[in-house]
């Protein structure tokens, strides 16, 4: 059996990117959201 | 909390590819081409256990009308289809070097494809719904009956006759694996936990600041 070598990084390659991804989405999105809400009332 | 679960995931990511890659050995018969095994089942794992939260979410929020449950459906929804469609892809990949092809009308390819589409679904008709308390109710009996797909695909291999192997961890009988493989196997497994858990608390938050904006 040949090793394929090509394939598991692909596989794993695909993988990677995709929870990268996933996982940038996630950070913008809080940050926009967070960006959006009214600042807190100062305590006099 | 949630910081702290990101840090364990990303180390117990860089344990998994050590263990997968360094430790477990060169598999006889597949050569190296087993090794996306250590991607592609704690994937499907991680899959089952965001799909058994919807099911426990959407039966909570039925029962309670509580918001945080229809969050928490939410979340494991979005990432089950998440590591579903990783389950698809890595194990395509695999198909072609052991099998020939990249997809075939198998039984348990064909269940996961429509556990796939179930949840893909479950997610538009969210993201169609405006009203919150209808999105919830209706989100939540999709995601009861889309769980019903779970078991299915899982004793598909058993049930009908199937190309794809029947399954040797989660099975009635004593896991036949290498133990090196098979400690390769579960620390992946635990590192996608973790990448699971970080995923579900990031996402919930975010659902939670977007109801209050």
């Amino acid at each position: 059996m040949p090793s394929n070598w090509d394939y598991v990084f692909a596989a794993y390659g695909i993988a990677a990117v995709t929870l990268l991804a996933y996982w940038r989405h996630l950070a913008r999105r809080a940050r926009a959201l967070a960006a959006r809400r009214p600042p807190k009332p100062r305590a006099a | 909390m949630t910081r702290a679960l990101g840090w364990l995931a990303a180390l117990g990511l860089v344990a998994g590819l050590a263990a997968g890659f360094g430790y477990a050995p060169r598999e006889t018969v597949q050569g190296n081409v087993q090794r996306i095994m250590y991607l592609h089942v704690p994937a499907v794992l991680t899959a089952y256990l965001a799909f058994g939260l919807v099911l426990a979410g959407s039966i909570g929020y039925l029962a309670t009308r509580r918001p945080g449950w229809d969050r928490l459906a939410g979340a494991a929804g979005e990432i089950g289809v998440l590591f579903t469609g990783l389950t698809i892809v890595s194990g395509s990949i695999w198909g072609k070097p052991t099998w020939g092809t990249w997809w075939t009308w198998d039984a348990r390819l064909t269940s996961t494809a429509v556990l796939f589409l179930v949840y893909v679904g479950y997610l538009l008709l969210r993201s169609l719904i405006e009203d919150p308390e209808a999105r919830g109710r209706y989100a939540a009996v999709v995601g009861i009956v889309g769980a019903v797909n779970v078991p299915i695909v899982h004793f598909s291999v058993k049930w009908w006759r199937a190309l794809h192997q029947p399954s040797t961890i989660l099975g009635p009988e004593r896991s036949p694996i290498d133990p090196a493989i098979g400690l390769a196997l579960f620390v992946n497994w635990v590192a996608f936990t973790l990448l699971f858990a970080y995923f579900l608390s990031r996402r919930m938050e975010i659902a939670r600041l977007e109801e209050q904006t």
